[in-house]
């Protein structure tokens, strides 16, 4: 045939051959094998990337509910905490007026039975004075001695007659 | 613009001989003539080695192929970073797109590091081949050579000027690649299955006998019509697309003759052109899908040969 269009050329079949076989020999072992290795190990580094990523978002999530969770409990605690010891200053606040109040009221009693016995005291003395003056004046008066049984005799008279007329709460003496 | 500068050598040559559209358009599609090789070699088992056009553009696009993914692919992997950047992108686009796109779906996850390299190889080879039919870098030499250098009727320039520059435009180099796609079938369903089971692959088992005499010529010639279907696609489709260009480029040469240089000029700026432009456009496409489309089919047939569906 005489069209070079339709030639055929074994010489160039198998310069083809070769010539492709030598590009894909050079080619794989110089640039697509080191080259797919490295897209194929950066795959997996951004694949892990993006695991560790998600993976520390969960993490945070988790971290931030954890924290969440202290904040309420300890603000709980802390109102408990408030309320009790408000409670508890209450009761002692009451207690000690109580026990102020009370031994306010004994000091009160306390005193008062004092007076008493004072005022009674300084009555017996008034009275034993009384009587002893009285004897003194009566015995100058009468210009001699009584006996002591004259004496005595003569005080018990006195002394009746003075708790008899409407002195009922004269204390003995 | 380049299919401008075509158009003035063109005039220039057809200056001073009557002008022959289909012998120029045949001198640009096809080999340079077996008879005038680049360089002489002795045949051997009756076969001519010597250096054509196209044996020296597939080692020249071999060499360019070889040195441009080397290199990027080198400087790639020394830097420190793992964020690819300038001609790397690109490299890497088109091997992302080879191996998730072409390669895993056919042959399969378990074959696919295997069979990836034959395919990238096969893409970016077919690819370049076809692209540098649409660059005119020895229409643009010539030019030099007739103005500029004015080299002898013998001289190696001279020499290069003669035949077309798409090496993949040539059957037989197309026969050779569809060959190594014939060859990786039987390879890969040889390691898949062993050698003697992948023959066995072929034809379903399980038929009734006289199916089988129907069947085992039918599945032998469809080993040979894939191949074959590949080569025919690829270099046809490169030399039409070319012959188009040409033959809308030979008005301005044909209406030259018939009613003077002003119509020529005029066919050329007015409907050549444009044309040629827009064709060439066409063209960009069609390298890409023909690249593609071996590809896939290579793919899709080594597929097949490892992942038997009947």
């Amino acid at each position: 045939m005489d069209n070079p269009l339709v030639q055929v050329d074994p010489g160039l079949f198998i310069w083809t051959i070769i010539t492709f076989l030598v590009l894909l020999t050079l080619l794989a072992k110089f640039a697509w094998g080191p080259l797919l290795k490295a897209l194929e190990s950066r795959q997996n580094l951004i694949r892990k990337s993006l695991d560790d990523a998600q993976q520390a978002t969960q993490e945070l999530e988790r971290v931030n509910q954890e924290s969440l969770q202290i904040l309420r409990t300890a603000r709980v605690e802390a109102e408990s905490i408030i309320s009790q010891s408000r409670s508890a200053a209450d009761s002692l606040r009451e207690e000690i007026k109580q026990k102020a109040r009370a031994e306010g009221a004994a000091l009160v009693r306390n005193a008062e039975r004092q007076i008493q016995l004072e005022t009674a005291r300084a009555l017996q003395q008034i009275r034993h004075e009384a009587v002893d003056l009285s004897v003194m004046i009566a015995s100058k008066l009468i210009g001699r001695n009584l006996s002591k049984d004259d004496n005595a005799r003569l005080i018990d008279e006195a002394l009746q007659q003075i708790d008899a007329p409407g002195t009922p709460s004269q204390p003995r003496g | 613009m380049a299919v401008q500068e075509h158009v003035q050598e063109q005039l220039a040559t057809a200056a001073h001989e009557k002008f022959n559209a289909g012998k120029v358009i045949i001198e640009h599609v096809s080999n340079s003539r077996l008879q005038h090789p680049l360089v002489h070699l002795p045949k051997v088992l009756g076969i001519d080695f010597s250096i054509t056009k196209h044996v020296l553009m597939l080692w020249l696009i071999a060499a360019t192929v070889f040195v441009v993914v080397t290199w990027v692919v080198r400087r790639y992997l020394r830097q420190d970073r793992l964020i690819p950047s300038g001609f790397m992108n690109a490299l890497e686009a088109v091997v992302e797109f080879v191996r998730d796109g072409i390669v895993q779906p056919n042959v399969g996850r378990k074959w696919v590091d295997t069979w990836t390299p034959l395919i990238l190889t096969f893409f970016v080879f077919i690819l370049c081949a076809n692209a540098i039919g649409l660059i005119p870098v020895f229409e643009v030499v010539g030019l030099l050579d007739r103005f500029v250098l004015h080299t002898g009727e013998d001289s190696l320039v001279k020499q290069l000027l003669h035949g077309g520059t798409t090496a993949t435009a040539n059957f037989n180099v197309t026969a050779a690649l569809a060959t190594i796609t014939f060859g990786a079938i039987i390879v890969a369903g040889s390691r898949a299955h062993g050698f003697f089971k992948h023959w066995k692959n072929l034809v379903p088992p399980g038929l009734a006998w006289p199916l089988y005499i129907l069947l085992i010529p039918i599945e032998v010639l469809g080993m040979f019509v894939k191949p074959f279907a590949l080569t025919m696609r690829l270099a046809a489709n490169m030399v039409g697309g070319h012959i188009a260009i040409l033959a809308i480029l030979s008005f301005v040469f044909l209406f030259a003759e018939l009613f003077g240089r002003g119509a020529g000029v005029g066919v050329g700026l007015v409907v050549s052109v444009p044309l040629a432009v827009g064709i060439s456009a066409l063209e960009i496409i069609v390298i890409l899908v023909q690249a593609y489309v071996f590809t896939l089919l290579s793919a899709v047939f080594i597929g097949m040969a490892i992942n038997v569906h009947h």
